[in-house]
């Protein structure tokens, strides 16, 4: 699968965050559980593809959803995503992760991702809850859904991820 | 490593730059803010349909029950709405009298305009709700959004077509980029008046502080916007009084409010316009 429809793809999944997946969840729910879709294809791009994509992904993704949902504040999740996606990426891209390694390193990296985006916001003080609260509150809840779609999607993003990267392998090699 | 350096300084500038009142938006970020929002549209209300459907069938019993309140709400709007003409009448006759501009006539005069919701993001730290009006149709920023049962929040961003929402439940002291409103006791507005500043997460209350010591606020009481000021209309329900304590400093009173309506999967919201607004962005 090439690039173009991967990107397709992720965006069909960050447009259904916003209205279909919260549809899908209870009232209860609401800002409980925060589905990060795009973040887990950044992730699985920086496990089976390399850094640099994931990078680049990364700010782009995380830049569209800044910018699409604009109201507070820009650039949280673009920098956010962006640095996790490449820090994912510098640890395990040379090794082909198997499937429990790769939904651990999602796991954890999820979790790097919130608690960043948590210390952006209490920085700029766009919040005054205290750490304990909002990891108990939404990260982890929002972790065993990211596991779980994770677990779903991982045959194919694995099989699209390393597809584009045999087509292209010749562009990669020079970084 | 010095290239990291210059991309973190300038994504903390851009965020720097981000939070608080922009008058107007640049180009990209209105071109983005449209072009999502236009797709998402078209998946939000489809989905909200449906589960609106099935929560209609779970709900068959009880609203036999709203009917029957309803019936009684209609016969006690019949009598004050007489009451209402009357006093609207002489109103108008001390307003001739007394001279008053045309803005000051206005100055209370709104128009709800509908507008539906059309995504919401799912971060909980910036929980925007998205709708379908925009400064085309005379949105501006700090315009009040409300349903059927009271304030939801205010219009923090505005783009062409579409602008954002940020709820109340948003509202804090100590954030850069939220507002207090002022806002008094429904039945008992002369002589009640505090501030509602603040929200806590964790309860799921408003706060309403500066309140004076011989404020009649009591418990149960329903808590309106006071217009006072001129930024926000007069007259929106925020909530009711659950409880009231000595605030800091002994000096003033702090009132907790549940707040009225309800935040999670709306579809519809009505945006509170001042017609005094209205003439001056006709221009």
């Amino acid at each position: 699968m090439s690039m173009q429809r991967i990107v397709g793809v992720m965006l069909l999944f960050f447009l259904s965050e916003g209205t279909l997946f919260y549809w899908l969840l209870p009232d209860s729910m609401v800002g409980r559980i925060v589905p990060h879709f795009t973040l887990a294809f950044v992730l699985f791009a920086a496990l089976y593809r390399g850094r640099h994509t994931a990078l680049i992904l990364g700010i782009a993704f995380g830049m569209l959803q800044d910018l699409a949902f604009y109201g507070r504040i820009i650039g949280v999740h673009s920098f956010t995503m962006g640095l996790v996606g490449y820090l994912t990426g510098f640890l395990l891209e040379r090794r082909r992760s198997t499937l429990m390694m790769a939904l651990f390193m999602i796991c954890v990296s999820t979790l790097v991702y919130d608690t960043i985006v948590y210390f952006v916001y209490r920085v700029f003080r766009l919040t005054d809850q205290t750490f304990e609260w909002a990891v108990s509150h939404h990260i982890v809840p929002s972790v065993f859904l990211q596991i779980l779609f994770s677990l779903a999607i991982y045959v194919p993003a694995r099989r699209w991820f390393e597809n584009s990267v045999s087509k292209t392998n010749t562009e990669d090699d020079e970084e | 490593m010095f290239v990291l350096m210059i991309v973190f300084i300038l994504f903390v500038a851009v965020m720097g730059f981000s939070i608080g009142d922009r008058k107007k938006l640049t180009w990209p970020e209105n071109f983005s803010l449209d072009s999502t929002a236009f797709v998402q549209e078209w998946i939000y209300r489809p989905a909200g349909y449906v589960s609106g459907l099935f929560k209609d069938l779970a709900n068959l019993h009880a609203i036999y029950k709203e009917n029957e309140e309803l019936r009684k709400v209609a016969a006690a709007y019949a009598r004050d709405s007489i009451k209402y003409n009357f006093m609207d009448a002489e109103n108008k006759r001390l307003q001739e009298k007394l001279h008053f501009t045309e803005r000051q006539k206005q100055l209370y005069n709104y128009e709800y305009k509908i507008a539906q919701v059309i995504a919401v993001n799912n971060d909980p730290y910036s929980e925007t709700i998205r709708i379908n009006l925009g400064s085309k149709d005379g949105i501006k920023p700090n315009m009040v959004v409300v349903t059927d049962k009271g304030l939801v929040g205010l219009v923090n961003r505005v783009d062409p077509f579409f602008s954002s929402v940020m709820p109340i439940t948003k509202l804090s002291e100590t954030s850069p980029d939220t507002k207090a409103i002022a806002a008094t006791v429904l039945g008992k507005e002369t002589e009640s008046f505090g501030i509602v500043d603040n929200f806590h997460t964790e309860t799921g209350k408003l706060t309403m502080s500066r309140i004076s010591e011989h404020d009649p606020l009591a418990k149960g009481d329903t808590i309106i916007t006071s217009g006072l000021g001129n930024v926000f209309p007069r007259g929106v329900v925020i909530g009711t009084v659950d409880s009231s304590q000595v605030g800091d400093f002994g000096l003033t009173y702090t009132a907790t409010i549940t707040p009225a309506a309800d935040f999670d999967h709306l579809t519809e919201v009505f945006v509170v316009v001042q017609m005094s607004d209205m003439g001056e962005s006709g221009q």
